[in-house]
């Protein structure tokens, strides 16, 4: 591109673009600030300083009864056994299967990508009622079982594995099978280990995709031991712990379980925002 | 790929290999494809029945005293004048509302914002880009709580409404269409005879065209929100993809930014455009979460949305065949919008590059963007 | 916002419907899918085992939870058979889910509202003749009632509720009102609202439902339906009387809705001032007492409308599941939750009303100034108890909450028809 001069229309046209960005990213950004503030103000200051970003007290009875006297650390707690489990499962679930697809050869391939294809079509929100019914019937109901397992099922984490086996080179599979190594070890000794970037997708989605998850968790389970973050907040947000609007705790609540995903948006966020260019420019 | 075998000229062990192949290609995909069998095959199989049938919600569906009703269940949701029709009728009302508007604000939000820090020499362009996806990342759950504190009717949004001498909605809790109320605005509260006295599925012509209530905006707005950001990396992967050559040409020829942007850009954009929309018209049609944690379909069951009404009617209301009802329509409705999606795509399939290496945007950020819906 | 509403009217112990046997309604079960372990219906034998119980409850906050907890455990060490009490997060859908399942909590709370669709499907054991003779007469008969489907006594109730004016005696004071003013009529309430409302606090502020306005209906001499349920009486005057009564105290801004001064429900609107009167039921006790323990406030009767006095009654019964394994140690176990003892107890932890007359006297005894609700047993009406009621009075109070730009009558006329559809 040719060298730009900077003329005072030029200046004035920047200093707009600046100012129109800083505006939406204070409409974007705002709101999680007024979070933060407000889990630690207490509910009449919440109530009277909706906007205010400076708690007046600054109060941590919010955080406080979270953590002694309410089921919060074990919807925490539920939430990490649930996440970690379903990770593990598509991580394995989905590359197995994608190296398959992509690789191996065998009759019955076009069927199976069809199915995944037309699975892929089917809308979560629809499968809630019917998949109660079968969770019941294969007695999983109610349990850590059914409440994981369902979620390893995950066509799309397929075919980004998939794609990404199709775009590496085979060379260095091929070096591995001329040594005589079957199919499971190569898999296991030589693939998996350089599909990395792919997982570290995989991981990134599915850690995002469970710990967020409400609708199934909400037909897979009753009893309150097995409650994860979503459905306790969820329950939290109707006001079930006493009376009153308590938003600085409901605000509190929902900022916490909000901080693992932003953790992780953090540490991969070159990554996330990254992947576009990288994938572009190939 | 074939070459690995093939090369391996020897023809017994080519074969050793084969079969090998095949079942470790067996092993490798069953455990997927028992879950999705488990998990998405047998469940619709099961709604398709529950539909058809009777079943009161106390035990198996398929026991000996659960009988076959035909499209009893459907009836009463599509006629009848029951209240289960004016509920089916009001929630798709308000989800097709949801979609007109959540889909075209969203798109062009997604745009704007991918278009603003696609520029090179943007400084800090890291720091807009995250804070515009950012949304996207958090839970449905952990947002509708602060919606819901923002939206209150002494809330954050209505202070700032009255800084600008606006005196605010009482958002969660007005059904009123706002539609109606600017008309209301404007001295006209009732409609023409014509729009009130007719009707599609217990709900009147007049009450279809009320608009989304005060608080489905809300929830329109919550949308926009969340899921602008992932679109604008879609867009943005789309728009780093596009060749300098044509711009420069027109950039020579004078052309202003805004015709460069019409003229050249946007024609560009059209397949990711089109994927964009798509996948918008698809993740609005399961409002759920959002719905389960701010207002359980009120105000005067102006959020009821058909996944919300089917959930609400099945185990609140022991309706169980008239929710498995609602959910294959849903089902039909979202299946309609991702065969548009699907022949919108098949052309871009033909770019080999893309095909071998899918956008990874699509990658980070979609199914976040669905789950959030 | 509607679902803190609703789990409101939850806490105290009810709205909406009940049973009450409507020929014909119950026809569909006790066929085949009873297994032999008691089934629906036939109530002769009870099952046995050595099962632990579990317990859900759809608690009103941590002192509801823990006096029902409390008393369990004490019938544990007793009896010897092991019980968990479960505080359910959304009582409605876990009992569905756990019916669906066959794995259903034995004892539950239960609304008058859910009784007629699970009773319907067999999912419930109907144990109510079974209990102790002098326990099972010593309920009020209006309660009995409501927890008889199809001719059977399915459940005994828990507790009772009803609606009451309750004041604000600080602001009661500073409007220049005396004992003396407490309203009689229609007319001293409008009064009395009226001179309550000054600058950030409105006289009367209820939550916008028909299980608070219905009380209005009954003092008109109306209410959805006739007392046994079998007409439906929605668009008569007397309701239309009452509601353009409160349609009239909010269009002179003497009366609002709690959604509209951004209170989840009346309670709240008064425990912060935003109301100076409200229309609650027993249940607000224990609210002011652990949120707003420095509002000063005093209970007493509604007003007479029309037809004399009136109000809403609420209650809910400890429901036992068909498919529970060990339905003689549950049936022992409600006996113990239902006695004087544990009620009154249950009354001191979190403000219910004992489900029993015999309770009566210690109770008033105990609460003198919350009289005015068990008073009102003698007088109030029930909610509408018909099979698939609740979304037809949710469809309702969705309505009502629009009353003041809203035609009563088309209010009312939308519900007969909806009701009438249940009548069939």
């Amino acid at each position: 591109m040719k060298p730009h001069r900077w003329t005072t229309g030029r200046v004035a046209a920047q200093s707009l673009l600046y100012a129109v960005l800083t505006v939406l990213a204070v409409v974007y950004i705002l709101p999680f600030l007024i979070q933060i503030a407000t889990a630690f103000k207490t509910d009449p200051d919440a109530a009277s300083n909706p906007i205010s970003l400076v708690p007046n007290p600054f109060s941590l009875a919010a955080i406080d009864k979270l953590f002694t006297n309410s089921d919060f650390p074990l919807w925490f707690m539920n939430s990490v056994i649930i996440t970690v489990f379903v990770t593990l499962g598509r991580v394995l679930f989905d590359s197995l299967a994608g190296y398959a697809l992509a690789r191996l050869h065998f009759r019955g391939r076009n069927v199976i990508f069809a199915g995944l294809v037309a699975v892929m079509a089917v809308p979560n929100v629809v499968l809630l009622i019917p998949k109660f019914l079968v969770l019941n019937t294969l007695s999983i109901y109610d349990s850590y079982v059914g409440m994981i397992v369902p979620l390893m099922a995950d066509a799309a984490g397929v075919f980004i594995m998939k794609g990404f086996f199709e775009s590496i080179p085979v060379a260095v599979e091929e070096a591995a099978r001329i040594d005589g190594a079957g199919t499971l070890r190569l898999f296991w000794s030589v693939v998996l280990p350089m599909a990395q970037p792919a997982l570290i997708t995989i991981i990134i989605l599915s850690f995002q995709g469970s710990w967020n998850e409400l609708a199934h968790f909400i037909v897979a389970a009753q009893n309150p031991a097995l409650t994860p973050l979503t459905k306790g907040v969820a329950t939290l947000a109707s006001g079930s712990l006493g009376s009153g609007t308590q938003y600085p705790l409901k605000l509190a609540a929902a900022l916490i379980m909000t901080l693992p995903v932003a953790a992780m948006f953090f540490v991969f966020q070159r990554r996330i925002m990254n992947q576009s260019e990288g994938a572009v420019k190939e | 790929m074939t070459t690995v075998a093939t090369r391996r000229t020897d023809g017994v062990r080519r074969g050793s290999i084969r079969k090998g192949e095949t079942a470790s290609s067996w092993l490798f995909t069953a455990p997927v494809l028992v879950l999705l069998g488990l998990f998405l095959v047998i469940p619709i199989l099961m709604a398709l029945w529950v539909s058809f049938s009777d079943w009161g919600g106390r035990g198996s569906p398929f026991s000996a005293g659960v009988n076959f009703v035909g499209l009893k269940n459907y009836e009463a949701i599509t006629s009848g004048g029951g209240l289960a029709e004016q509920n089916f009728g009001q929630s798709l009302r308000n989800n097709l509302w949801y979609v007109v508007l959540v889909v075209p604000i969203q798109t062009v939000v997604a745009l704007v914002l991918a278009s603003l820090v696609n520029n090179q020499r943007l400084k800090g362009r890291g720091f807009f880009r995250t804070a515009f996806y950012f949304p996207s990342v958090t839970s449905s759950v952990a947002i509708t709580v602060l919606w819901l504190f923002l939206f209150n009717t002494t809330g954050a949004i209505n202070k700032v409404l009255s800084w600008l001498g606006v005196h605010g909605p009482n958002w969660f809790n007005d059904p009123q269409g706002v539609l109606h109320a600017i008309l209301g605005a404007f001295g006209v509260t009732s409609g023409p005879g014509a729009l009130v006295s007719h009707g599609f599925l217990g709900v009147s012509w007049w009450d279809w065209l009320a608009g989304p209530s005060w608080a489905m905006s809300a929830l329109i707005l919550l949308a926009v929100f969340t899921t602008s950001g992932t679109f604008m990396l879609l867009f943005l992967a789309a728009l780093q993809n596009l060749s300098g050559d044509l711009q420069e040409a027109a950039m020579v020829d004078g052309a202003t930014s805004w015709e460069r942007f019409t003229r050249i850009t946007l024609p560009q954009l059209r397949p990711t455009l089109f994927t964009v929309i798509t996948l918008g018209l698809i993740g609005c049609w399961q409002v759920f979460d959002q719905v389960y944690v701010a207002t359980d379909g009120g105000p005067d069951g102006t959020t009821l949305t058909p996944a919300f009404l089917s959930y609400q009617a099945s185990l609140i209301n022991q309706d169980w065949g008239q929710g498995a009802a609602i959910a294959f329509i849903l089902f039909v409705i979202i299946i309609v919008f991702t065969l548009i999606q699907r022949w919108v795509l098949r052309e871009r399939a033909v770019s080999k590059r893309r095909r071998l290496n899918p956008p990874p945007v699509k990658v980070a950020g979609l199914p976040a963007g669905e789950a959030e819906r | 916002m509607s679902r803190s509403l609703t789990r409101t009217v939850l806490m105290g112990a009810v709205a909406a419907s009940a049973a009450l046997a409507l020929a014909g309604c119950g026809s569909g079960f006790g066929s085949s899918n009873d297994t032999g372990n008691g089934g629906s219906g036939s109530t002769s034998k009870l099952t046995s085992s050595n099962d632990p119980l579990t317990v859900l409850i759809g608690s009103s906050g941590d002192a509801e939870t823990n006096a029902v907890k409390s008393a369990v455990a004490s019938w544990s060490s007793s009896s010897g058979t092991k019980a968990t009490v479960i505080p359910a997060n959304n009582l409605d859908q876990q009992l569905a889910q756990g019916f669906a399942a066959k794995k259903p909590a034995d004892v539950f709370y239960l609304s008058t509202g859910s009784l007629p669709g699970y009773a319907a499907n067999g999912s419930l054991l109907a144990y109510g003749d079974q209990l102790p003779s002098d326990l099972k007469n010593d309920f009020y008969p209006s309660l009995v009632k409501n927890f008889t489907y199809d001719g059977k006594f399915y459940c005994a109730p828990k507790d009772v509720s009803t609606l009451q004016l309750i004041i604000n005696t600080d602001k009661w004071k500073a409007a220049g009102l005396t004992d003396a003013d407490y309203p009689k009529t229609w007319d001293d309430l409008a009064t009395v609202a009226k001179k309550l409302t000054s600058g950030g606090t409105t006289g009367l502020v209820v939550s916008g439902q028909y299980e608070r306005l219905g009380a209005f209906m009954v003092q008109a001499g109306g209410n959805l339906t006739n007392a046994d349920n079998t007409k439906v009486t929605a668009d008569s005057a007397a309701n239309v009387k009452a509601l353009s009564y409160a349609q009239s105290l909010l269009k002179a801004g003497s009366m609002k809705f709690a959604a509209d001064v951004g209170a989840g429900w009346g309670g709240e609107a008064f425990g912060k001032g935003l109301g100076a009167m409200t229309i609650e039921g027993n249940w607000i006790s224990g609210s002011m007492q652990s949120d707003y323990p420095n509002v000063h406030y005093k209970v007493v009767p509604l007003p007479e409308g029309p037809k004399g006095k009136g109000t809403l009654q609420f209650t809910n019964c400890w429901g036992i599941a068909a498919d529970s394994p060990n339905q003689k140690a549950a049936l022992k176990l409600v006996e113990q939750l239902t006695s004087k003892e544990d009620q009154l107890q249950f009354s001191k932890a979190f403000g219910v009303m004992p489900s029993i007359q015999s309770a009566a006297s210690d109770w008033k005894q105990e609460f003198p100034e919350y009289t005015p609700f068990l008073d009102a047993t003698d007088y109030a009406e029930g909610v509408p108890t018909l099979k698939n009621v609740a979304p037809v009075i949710t469809d309702l109070d969705g309505k009502i909450a629009q009353l003041k730009t809203t035609d009563p009558k088309t209010i009312l006329d939308s519900a007969q028809s909806n009701l009438q559809a249940l009548l069939k």
